[in-house]
């Protein structure tokens, strides 16, 4: 349910809006400014048959061409200091590649073996090469291909004859919007005056990301179509943190915009201290702080922010953004790269969640295509959609252990309800287990296996799974959609969408309690994590680990930091006592202002 | 005249990327020495950065090496260094 993007997306208080789309956020900072929109032209490469006379002339034109691209790489190299090392390596490396023989010799020698153009000839070798790197199964590596790629335009570029390109030539700071930027791009962009960066592509380890970081330029990716949706001259605010893009804003959120931009800087300043800072309170009591990522390009910002661990990696990206459908190969790839960088910190991996309507939807060749769902929210999703599809799953679980081996895994199945469904979920999970032990296949011995609580049967029956997990995660945004019946994307209800409802609140107590009684540790992975006046109270009703996204924990650290733990735990009893959820809020504001003496919730 | 070989397992976690397969040919260069890679029965030259890619070397990958010219050694020294080490060169 969490991976459609382009959506209007509520706030944790239920109002929604609807200029506001969601994309990913690859380098934080609020700008607010007018949009330049790039479009750039394709260039066709036609096939001329030259005349014998004229090879040499046609190899000299070639020739040139890639030289006065060197040119111009190591003309833009020298504009910038030794201290942006890794866009500075990027630039070597297509430097590096623009004499490689497979680009520079090979095209060479197409247009004196074939008589033919350097533009059709320098097309044909980068075919080759392009050829070779899809036989590649690592996604990283793979990817690489975009570098060749870009290299090879500017050349095509300098063959066509267009002028070197000068993406904005605007006096005041702008917002470049583009289809997709080159590492080159970006870094030339740099020169000009830019605010911000909002691309609709942008792989997982996409060059625009790593360098709009070190350049400390606010980004945001993946916003499919952007390109169509904003015209060059209009004004948006783009939150490079949140992955945010507000089109057209009022003045209203402009001026709500300027102030977060401003306190954001504030604020940053002030909690630095505590990225090195242990999580614990006052008197020494820890508490687990980690993160909710869903691509391995966020793990840099989680070791930015000081986090323990992973607390939920959504899994759906992958499935989501490799065609058609990734292998047991590129999972691996990914599980294993998350989880060699965390440790030896535990990573929490969730099992695919999604509905699967929209799933196959996606497979357009699958065979077992679904009807659409009248009621999605209740239907074939998450781990049943696993249940049903268990090739699939048997697929997410083999990469998941073998990945195993290179950090502590923690697995998660989401939306479990009953026990048959968790006894069935373990049972593919012992058969692969089996299935890798015969193959030889070392993996962890380590691996932890929890149930999502995220419907109202599963804080029900804690008790019961206790016994059969060594976790619990309670998903606070589906369990309070489910047990007050309330869609957050209905405008007419979405404000009776309550976390802090005394019966959500009694079912976390419930949730805790019984994990306690089995010793199992017992954490929160929806947004009242990450939302200090929630978190005080999860903290006081004894949660063992809250998962956030990343750039919210040092709050919740300082937070944490600032009370004794039984504190808390009074603050704990006092909110169970409360009947209504304006009452308990209320109370938690009342409590805050008079012992907490930053602010709750400008972030 | 010398040669050297010598046999590494690919250390970087995403494998022997742009940075890597950059540093490579860059060292062949300083110590003017030409560097082969064999992995899986295939071979190929460090100064191709483009055919050092495609052949995918994955973390863990085992590689062996083959430098020949007069600082094949002292070349050799970096050189495994670079393909042993678990972070960007």
């Amino acid at each position: 349910m969490e991976i459609e993007n382009n959506n209007a997306t509520p706030s944790l208080s239920g109002e929604s809006t609807p200029n506001l789309l969601q994309g990913i956020g690859v380098s934080p900072g609020i700008v607010i400014g007018r949009v330049v929109v790039i479009k750039r032209h394709t260039c066709r490469a036609g096939r001329y048959h030259l005349p014998p006379d004229h090879i040499q002339k046609e190899v000299a034109r070639f020739h040139q061409a890639v030289t006065r691209a060197e040119d111009e790489l190591v003309r833009l190299r020298e504009n910038f200091a030794d201290d942006l090392a890794d866009a500075l390596s990027i630039i070597d490396s297509h430097i590096l590649m623009l004499k490689d023989r497979m680009i520079y010799d090979q095209t060479i020698r197409f247009i004196k073996s074939k008589n033919v153009n350097a533009e059709w000839a320098l097309a044909q070798s980068l075919n080759h090469i392009k050829n070779r790197f899809d036989k590649i199964a690592d996604p990283y590596i793979k990817e690489r291909y975009a570098d060749i790629k870009h290299v090879a335009d500017r050349v095509f570029s300098i063959l066509f004859g267009h002028k070197p390109y000068q993406l904005v030539q605007e006096n005041e700071p702008v917002i470049v919007v583009a289809n997709d930027f080159s590492p080159e791009d970006t870094m030339q962009l740099h020169t000009e005056n830019i605010l911000g960066f909002l691309s609709e592509k942008g792989g997982v380890t996409s060059h625009t990301a790593i360098v709009a970081r070190s350049l400390n330029i606010p980004a945001v990716i993946g916003l499919t179509h952007i390109t169509g949706s904003i015209a060059t001259g209009d004004t948006i605010i783009l939150d490079g943190g949140l992955g945010q893009v507000i089109i057209k804003p009022d003045s209203e959120q402009v001026q709500v915009y300027r102030r977060k931009a401003l306190q954001s800087e504030v604020i940053a300043d002030e909690l630095a201290p505590y990225v090195h800072l242990s999580s614990e309170t006052f008197d020494g009591y820890s508490v687990r702080l980690s993160a909710n990522i869903e691509m391995i390009e966020e793990l840099q910002t989680v070791h930015r922010y000081g986090c323990k661990g992973i607390g939920l990696f959504r899994s759906e990206f992958d499935f989501f953004h490799q065609q058609p459908q990734p292998d047991e190969n590129a999972l691996l790839a990914t599980y294993r790269q998350l989880l060699d960088s965390m440790s030896p910190h535990p990573v929490t991996v969730r099992t695919l969640d999604v509905g699967g309507d929209k799933f196959l939807d996606h497979l357009p060749d699958h065979s077992s295509q679904l009807d659409p769902e009248r009621n999605p929210a209740l239907g074939l999703r998450s781990i049943r959609f696993s249940l049903h599809e268990i090739k699939l799953f048997t697929m997410q679980l083999r990469a998941l252990l073998k990945a195993s081996a290179y950090g502590r895994l923690r697995i998660l199945f989401p939306l479990v309800s009953s026990l048959p469904e968790l006894h069935q979920a373990k049972a593919i999970l012992r058969k692969v287990s089996s299935d890798l032990d015969k193959e030889g296949v070392v993996y962890g011995s380590d691996i932890e296996l929890g149930v999502m609580v995220e419907v109202p049967s599963a804080v029900i029956l804690a008790d019961v799974f206790s016994k059969e997990v060594d976790f619990l995660a309670i998903g606070t945004n589906d369990l309070i959609q489910y047990s007050l019946a309330i869609d957050r994307s209905n405008q007419h209800v979405a404000h009776m969408y309550d976390p802090f409802h005394p019966a959500v609140l009694r079912m976390i107590k419930q949730t805790i309690d019984a994990g306690h009684a089995q010793g199992i540790s017992v954490s929160v992975c929806g947004e009242m994590a990450g939302d200090v006046i929630c978190a005080v109270v999860l903290l006081g009703l004894g949660i063992d680990e809250l998962s956030m996204r990343p750039a919210v924990i040092p709050h919740i650290k300082r937070l944490l930091r600032h009370f004794h733990y039984e504190q808390l735990q009074q603050l704990g009893e006092d909110v169970l006592r409360c009947v209504d959820g304006q009452q308990t809020k209320n109370f938690i504001k009342a409590y805050l202002a008079q012992h907490y003496p930053y602010q709750c919730n400008n972030y | 005249m010398s040669q050297v070989i010598a046999s590494y397992n690919i250390g970087n976690s995403n494998g022997v990327h742009g940075r890597v397969a950059t540093k490579l040919a860059e060292i062949a260069l300083e110590f003017d020495v030409e560097v082969l890679i064999e992995h899986n029965g295939s071979q190929v030259s460090c100064d191709s950065i483009l055919d050092v890619l495609s052949m995918a070397l994955v973390h863990g990958s085992e590689v062996q090496v083959i430098l020949s010219g007069e600082k094949a050694r002292s070349a050799l020294v970096e050189i495994g260094a670079v393909l042993t080490a678990e972070n960007d060169p």
